[in-house]
């Protein structure tokens, strides 16, 4: 397992554009989720120009444990970055055809393809280190009461933000080895989204309950959003059992269809 | 392994290590069913080189021997091998083909391969390249290991192997050692200044057929018949030959009677 990881670290550990492109995701990651306090602030100075005063203090955006989901919430949009990574870490291995000299080599196919998920793996694990340790900071900062009860609150966001992001680096994965080619990988990477959104608009109301099967809906489902609860509205702050179990169905489908893929074709 | 362009030379390898799935049929390695443990134990290259451009020589390297489960320490040996240790550091996609030639054949060699199965090797590279492939491969060979070479160059089959196969749209159309290429009759060119030499080698009773090209006789022998039995022939008669050469049937000449055979027979079957 561990030298599977490290023979497809070894293909990006030389590779410029995979510093870059992880380098981008985790500073827009960590200057995002620490600057809230700059926005609200912003948006407090554009209030009083209007007469309204907002008082930021009463939004408790870093206090614990509301920390964790706010930044969780946030940090969920920024997936698509590493996920165009995979993409291009995948595709090359087709558009280099490394793919076919890594099995000749010796490789299984199952190998080849558990390098690629326990790389998924990785990175995923790594953006849950990054915005615990920006929460457990910010939090330290901002709020008032840093006693180890609360810190300790809700922190079965992270499992669930663990699981969005694998899960659509899983999905990056497959839709990499069936497309095969980088630009159009990730065209369609990005309309996911939009073209389920376009489905469940036509479910009639009565199947209602069919939208939280699909992929993307599951993911996005794992964390909800908390800010509502600032506007005294009722919100989602836990993670549902249901949600988990779809988004896991959903991880362990695609890494099948990669495996289905990869083992029907040539290389 | 022998066979015109889309005879199946590649794909057949490819079937062999693990890269093309079989539609029917079944191989074993060293006598065993083919797993990709026994993949490592084959060094291949199959039609281009293939590595990652954006890492060094090394690096490359490095790599296939992380898959192969080769010690690191063959990198410099299989480097000096074919003599790239002074390119090593710089990056895979600013070498030259046959460099890159080269790297692959480095990168085939890391895990003191059993058999060594080379596509190409010299595909599209300049008589130089070709002529530094060559030595490499003869090299290799005199080391004892066991090399299946998919070619085109039939003269350098003829010179480094010992057996040959010949691929037709698929189908084995021949196999035997190369020592049986050349075998049966004997064609001797022959020039001599006589107003009828025409008449007289046709008397000549070893000659199956008789055939003028140029200024020469195209003199085919009957089976038992040899080059020193024309020439004495011709001595008796009191004539020197001033040009007496005896035409060994080259593998080229064999690949492509073969070939037109095959034809011949499936135009046969198929009316």
């Amino acid at each position: 397992m561990l030298h599977l990881l490290k023979v497809d670290l070894k293909k990006m550990i030389s590779y410029r554009t995979f510093w870059v492109v992880c380098g981008l995701y985790f500073l827009t990651l960590a200057f995002t989720t620490a600057s809230g306090m700059e926005f609200l602030k912003w948006l407090a100075s554009k209030g009083a120009e209007f007469g309204t005063s907002l008082n930021i203090s009463r939004i408790p955006l870093y206090h614990f444990p509301d920390v964790w989901q706010n930044l969780i919430f946030i940090s969920g949009f920024f997936k698509i970055v590493l996920a165009i990574m995979v993409v291009i870490s995948i595709t090359n291995e087709f558009t280099y055809r490394t793919i076919r000299q890594n099995i000749i080599d010796g490789m299984s196919r199952w190998e080849f393809l558990l390098s690629k998920i326990l790389t998924n793996g990785l990175l995923s694990i790594t953006s849950v280190a990054m915005v615990f340790i920006i929460g457990l900071v910010t939090g330290l900062i901002y709020s008032p009461a840093s006693n180890l009860e609360y810190i300790l609150t809700d922190l079965e966001f992270f499992p669930a933000y663990f699981l969005e992001v694998f899960a659509f680096l899983s999905y990056a994965l497959m839709l990499g080895i069936i497309i095969q080619r980088s630009g159009l990988t990730i065209i369609v990477l990005m309309l996911s989204f939009m073209i389920e959104a376009i489905i469940k608009v036509n479910i009639p109301d009565q199947a209602e309950f069919l939208k939280m099967f699909f992929p993307m809906e599951s993911i996005t489902n794992l964390v909800a959003m908390p800010f509502a609860r600032y506007a005294f509205q009722e919100i989602q702050d836990y993670v549902s059992a249901a949600s988990v179990a779809i988004a896991m169905a959903w991880t362990f489908l695609f890494n099948y269809f990669g495996y289905l893929k990869l083992t029907k074709s040539d290389i | 392994m022998l066979g015109p362009n889309g005879s199946g030379k590649t794909t057949t390898l490819g079937m062999l290590m693990g890269v093309v799935n079989p539609t029917q049929g079944e191989f074993t390695w060293f006598g065993q069913a083919a797993t990709h443990e026994t993949r490592k134990k084959i060094g291949a290259v199959l039609e281009h080189p293939i590595f990652y451009p954006y890492l060094s020589g090394q690096k490359n390297l490095e790599l296939t021997a992380m898959i192969k489960g080769a010690p690191k320490e063959h990198i410099a040996k299989v480097l000096d091998i074919v003599e790239l240790a002074q390119r090593k550091e710089d990056k895979y996609r600013t070498y030259s083909l046959g460099m890159k030639q080269r790297l692959a054949i480095a990168s085939a060699l890391l895990n003191d391969p059993i058999v060594l199965i080379l596509d190409e090797p010299t595909n599209g590279l300049d008589p130089m390249g070709i002529a530094e492939i060559r030595t490499i491969i003869k090299r290799i060979a005199a080391d004892g290991k066991t090399i299946i070479l998919a070619s085109h160059l039939l003269d350098e089959v003829q010179k480094v192997c010992s057996h040959f196969a010949i691929l037709r749209k698929g189908n084995l159309v021949h196999s035997g050692p190369v020592d049986d290429v050349g075998r049966g009759e004997e064609t001797v060119e022959v020039f001599a200044y006589h107003d009828d030499l025409s008449a007289l080698l046709q008397h000549f009773e070893g000659t199956l057929s008789l055939k003028k090209e140029g200024a020469n006789y195209l003199v085919k022998l009957k089976q038992e018949f040899h080059s020193q039995d024309l020439n004495r022939f011709l001595f008796g008669k009191g004539i020197v030959a001033s040009h007496l050469v005896t035409q060994k049937k080259s593998l080229e000449k064999q690949f492509l009677e073969i070939l037109s055979e095959a034809e011949n027979k499936s135009h046969l079957t198929r009316s």
